[in-house]
């Protein structure tokens, strides 16, 4: 005999596999990092309905501590993530197969800041933070080509190590920790900031990405997304002003120690980085020429078995 | 405002005296505010200083705590590295011993012990009053990426990590926690792990947040990258690092504060936060790299200072201002008598001589100035008088000269005859005295058939030459009546003028008788510029150099004559003609005098008014505006008598025997009956050359002596005349006075009747002495008897 706590049970059950269902057609999105203006062009799209016209409905969630970013999308947690192209080369690499289905850096952020105002190239052996996830490819690269044997120290956090004089030198994010740096009163000057964008290492970095099973059967869907992303990122170009409202709700919401000037400065930064420095435009594209010399040096030092082309990591392969 | 002050003394001796006090009490008060304000500076710092030292010596305290535990558990760890759950018992045993620490770990490098895999860290922390121990690393905590890690490994020692928020899920809370950590070495010194002991910092933030000396003073603490732990604006706390500000607003102050805090410095600094003026004293915290400060607005320190500093500058200023205005008061009281004193000063200058000056009873120098003015009052009116007096008197003698002017021209003549008066001559004259009296004197009158005029210059001018004059024209006129020539005029003159002359003055004279019938001209001159006679030509008359009247008595003067031809003018003139100067002081001189009259000739302007005109035109031009510098007289006498036809010559010779008479009387009555008298004016025609006839006859020859008289009858168409001629003693029946007929006959002189008879009867009658004879001429006007 089936108990009233049984048919509530049975009840129960069903709203719940509907909520599964109506999860089902939500579609997760999972930038890389904590709330901060790198990802402002997703906010403004979700805050100013772009998601919403496009005919999909879109949730942000920013991965915490214990779900990175790369691991929710393995475990279909999320739909898409913002990878770095050299992040998605690896990943690619290592028998994942990836769409970038919207571009949106142009150009390279990352830069080593030396203590001591000396040029990192200067400074065979350092020791050279690096962050303890898969970014700063590049910077190994470059330490290997140019002999520098430099000791990568893996960092969580890296401004209070360099300010307390535990590391020689660190990589940065020029929209980030460069200003970071700053901000705890490190003095950047010519010669103790190294720019690879201006050494020969002008790789794109951010780009949406998704399983290319997921792509394949929801092509529709990830080019709306796309396009309603890049229609964020032109307003917020518009809009900074409106755009650091949005992306301080966000950053409020999830408790993040910054402030609406570091913000500013990123925003500025990030929308500096997806103008292309030859048209001089906002392209939102991958450039075969960068994706094919990612993979060379990469290929070079090791970090790929093999090389990984544009056509592989492009929507119609 | 400035001529206020300018115009008051009391207000500007004032002005001197605050100001000078002004100027003292501004540099004692500025010396004292200056020693007080740095003294109250001071008492800031040391309270400040005292406040920081005793909180960073009381962080100190615990963090010794934090760091012995850790030390002595590590020995422990140390001791027993190769066993990994007694870690377990280490971190709880911890926390235990110390229930103030916030939580413990003791993490070892990956796969440091085989079996417990990557990750291995024993990490026990409070959670309510009890203690919940797990084993703390995972894929999602890595720990050996974190800085309590990586710190000391990296720095080789014992390090306390930056604040941070550690966020408590269960209970929603959020703790400022900093952990002190260091490294787990093996028995070979290898380091395999790292322990870390952490304390809620929530404590200190609040005991900073406390810190208050002043009442509007915070404090702020940042640790080794700036960022705040302890903020008055909370929304900073965590968020910001005291650089954040500078990136929107540059500020080198507050960026230089942050420095000198990160590197740990023990200072003060007086600079400008968020536009107030700030001393922040800041301090480091032990060796948390964290650093503490006390923003103090200056406002704050030197708040009672500033009040107490603007009370009394309020004091001053006010007292100042009361010092001002009794230093007026009493200066205008003081000064009161002197501007009394000023305005009787205006009141005796006004011309109230005999105004009352004010008594002031004082023996200061407002007292002696006072007498002083006094004196001066009294000798001033003195002075009036006296002036006044003079002034009056100088002004009689100015009315009394005024008059002695107008009697001075009426005495000379103003009635000048021309040729519509008379046939024979005319005349005219100016006198222009230099001054308002003068000693120029020119006369003229007819006697008989005569002229005698004079012209002279009295030596010297004004009033003493003005009387001297007077008296030589009166006695000309006196001398003349009685005398008929010249040099005897002059000779009388001068011998009456000499002896009544006691100042040695004296006249330069020039005596003429012109016979108006002959024009024959009698003349004297003493000392005299010589006239010119302008007729056929411009001459000089020439004078005897005779001395001016009035020296000698004795003097014996010459007599000279010429014949004055009809239409010639005799110019005469004194010296102020010929030295007229010019304001070069250069002279008219008599070639100017000649050639003007030469012109005057030329143009035929001879007659006297015509000829003085264009004379005295001359003058004035040459003279132009210099003053006149001496008496200037000019007369001019121009003969203009014409000869007319004889019609009629008898004569008849008569010895001095009266019974002769009746042939007389035949030879009258022919001759009036031959030029158509009627009867009764040849009647009186026959009377008259009767009496004159018979006068002669009586006295002219001594009694008893015989001598002829001879009547000469002359007539022409105008004129009938007898010319009675004797040779006897000298004698002019003319000069006699005329007979007072209102005297009984008996007092009567003898032979004045006859005389009378001959005037009453007769047009004219004149007598002239030729050589040895005596000639009577008699004229009788037919025109108006026929």
């Amino acid at each position: 005999m089936y108990s009233i706590k049984n048919i509530v049970s049975f009840i129960a059950g069903l709203l719940l596999s509907a909520a599964l269902l109506a999860q089902g057609n939500t579609f997760v999105f999972t930038p890389q990092w904590t709330a901060q203006a790198q990802f402002a062009g997703y906010y403004v799209a979700q805050e100013k309905g772009f998601y919403r016209q496009a005919g999909i409905d879109v949730r942000i969630e920013h991965p915490s501590a214990t779900q990175p970013a790369m691991s929710r999308l393995r475990k279909n947690e999320c739909q898409a993530t913002t990878l770095q192209l050299c992040q998605a080369l690896e990943i690619v690499d290592g028998g994942i197969p990836l769409v970038n289905i919207l571009q949106t850096s142009m150009n390279n952020a990352m830069v080593i800041v030396s203590a001591r105002g000396k040029d990192p190239l200067t400074q065979k052996g350092a020791r050279v933070g690096i962050w303890s996830v898969d970014f700063g490819q590049l910077a190994i690269c470059m330490s290997n080509r140019d002999h520098l044997d430099y000791k990568w120290v893996r960092f969580a956090q890296n401004v209070n190590l360099f300010v307390a004089g535990a590391l020689d030198a660190t990589l940065a994010m020029s929209y980030n920790e460069y200003y970071q740096l700053m901000q705890a009163g490190v003095e950047m000057r010519e010669e103790n900031v190294y720019r690879f964008c201006d050494h020969g290492y002008n790789i794109q970095e951010d780009g949406v990405y998704m399983t290319r099973d997921y792509y394949n059967s929801h092509m529709e869907q990830a080019r709306r997304f796309a396009q309603a992303s890049r229609k964020g990122w032109e307003w917020a170009a518009q809009h900074p002003e409106e755009t650091l409202d949005i992306v301080m709700r966000y950053v409020e919401k999830a408790h993040i120690a910054t402030n609406r000037t570091m913000q500013r400065l990123m925003l500025q930064e990030v929308l500096r980085l997806q103008v292309d420095r030859e048209s001089k435009k906002r392209e939102f594209r991958l450039r075969p020429d960068m994706v094919q010399k990612a993979s060379h040096l990469m290929k070079e030092n090791g970090m790929l078995k093999g090389e990984v082309t544009y056509e592989s990591l492009t929507p119609d392969p | 405002m400035i001529q206020w002050i300018r115009r008051k003394l009391s207000v500007r001796v004032s002005l001197w005296v605050v100001m000078f006090a002004a100027v003292i009490f501004i540099s004692a008060l500025s010396f004292f505010f200056y020693q007080a304000r740095d003294a109250v500076r001071q008492e800031a710092i040391s309270r400040a200083t005292q406040i920081l030292d005793n909180t960073a010596e009381r962080v100190e305290g615990i963090l010794n705590r934090v760091e012995v535990a850790t030390n002595m558990t590590k020995w422990l760890v140390q001791r027993h590295p190769d066993n990994p759950d007694s870690m377990f018992v280490y971190s709880r045993g911890m926390l235990l011993n110390n229930p103030d620490f916030y939580n413990c770990s003791i993490a070892f490098e990956p796969y440091y012990f085989k079996d417990k895999g990557r990750y291995f860290s024993a990490y026990s922390r409070h959670e309510g009053d009890t203690i919940r121990t797990i084993q703390g690393g995972s894929d999602n905590y890595q720990y050996f990426y974190m800085d309590w890690y990586l710190m000391p490994m990296l720095l080789g020692k014992p390090s306390w990590t930056e604040p941070y928020m550690d966020f408590d899920v269960p209970t929603n809370t959020s703790n400022m926690v900093a952990s002190y950590c260091d490294v787990i070495k093996d028995g070979q010194g290898k380091v395999i792990g790292v322990i870390n002991t952490s304390l809620s910092l929530s404590w200190l933030s609040q005991t900073v947040s406390s810190l208050k000396p002043y009442p509007n003073s915070y404090s702020i603490m940042i640790g080794r990258g700036g960022t705040y732990f302890v903020h008055p604006d909370t929304t900073k706390i965590t968020r910001q690092t005291i650089f954040t500000q500078t990136f929107e607003q540059p500020d080198t102050a507050l960026t230089r504060l942050g420095h000198a805090m990160q590197r740990g410095e023990d200072s003060m600094m007086h600079t400008n936060i968020n536009g107030e003026s700030c001393y922040v004293f800041y301090q480091p915290l032990g060796a948390t790299g964290c650093s503490i400060a006390i923003v103090c607005p200056e406002s704050d320190i030197f708040g009672g200072f500033d009040r107490l500093r603007h009370t009394v500058d309020a004091i001053v200023a006010v007292g100042l201002l009361m010092m001002l205005y009794f230093f007026i008061r009493i200066i205008t009281r003081e000064l009161n008598p002197l501007r009394r004193l000023a305005e009787e000063a205006e009141t005796i200058a006004s011309g109230q001589f005999d105004a009352k000056l004010p008594n002031f009873r004082r023996i200061d120098e407002i007292g002696q100035l006072s007498h002083s003015f006094g004196n001066m009052q009294q000798s001033l009116v003195k002075y009036i008088d006296e002036l006044k007096d003079t002034t009056s008197q100088k002004a009689s003698i100015e009315r009394d000269i005024r008059i002695a002017s107008a009697i001075q021209k009426g005495m000379l003549p103003e009635k000048f005859p021309s040729k519509t008066d008379r046939d024979d001559v005319q005349i005219y004259a100016s006198l222009t005295p230099a001054k308002d009296v003068g000693g120029d004197l020119f006369d003229f009158y007819f006697r008989d058939e005569k002229l005698f005029f004079c012209i002279g210059d009295v030596a010297g001018k004004g009033v003493p030459a003005s009387l001297f004059m007077a008296v030589t024209r009166a006695v000309f006129r006196t001398v003349s009546v009685r005398e008929s020539m010249p040099d005897r005029i002059m000779a009388t003159m001068n011998k009456i003028i000499a002896e009544m002359n006691k100042n040695s003055m004296f006249v330069t004279l020039f005596v003429g008788v012109l016979d108006l019938p002959t024009g024959h001209l009698y003349y004297c001159n003493a000392g005299h510029d010589a006239p010119l006679l302008i007729g056929a030509g411009v001459g000089m008359l020439p004078c005897d150099s005779n001395i001016p009247v009035g020296f000698r008595p004795s003097w014996k003067y010459t007599l000279q004559e010429a014949q004055v031809f009809t239409g010639t003018t005799i110019f005469l003139f004194t010296d102020g003609l010929t030295e007229a100067m010019d304001a070069n002081q250069s002279q008219f001189q008599m070639e100017r005098v000649t050639d003007v009259a030469s012109q005057a000739l030329a143009k035929q302007h001879l007659e006297p008014q015509q000829l003085i005109s264009e004379m005295t035109e001359a003058v004035h031009q040459f003279v132009g505006n210099a003053e006149q510098s001496d008496d200037l007289t000019m007369m001019a006498i121009q003969y203009i008598r014409q000869q007319r036809d004889v019609k009629l010559r008898k004569s008849l010779v008569l010895p001095n025997d009266t019974q002769e008479v009746p042939r007389l009387n035949d030879f009258v009555a022919e001759v009036c009956e031959a030029v158509g008298l009627d009867s009764i004016v040849a009647m009186q025609v026959k009377l008259a050359i009767e009496e004159a006839v018979v006068n002669v006859m009586k006295y002219a020859y001594p009694q008893g002596t015989r001598g002829d008289v001879t009547i000469e009858a002359v007539s022409n168409d105008m004129r009938l005349k007898f010319t009675i001629i004797d040779s006897g003693k000298p004698f002019d029946p003319t000069v006699l006075p005329e007979v007072d007929t209102t005297l009984p006959a008996k007092e009567r002189r003898i032979g004045g009747l006859g005389i009378h008879i001959v005037r009453q009867f007769m047009d004219s009658i004149n007598y002239e002495r030729s050589g040895n004879l005596n000639i009577l001429a008699i004229r009788k006007n037919l025109t108006d008897n026929k």
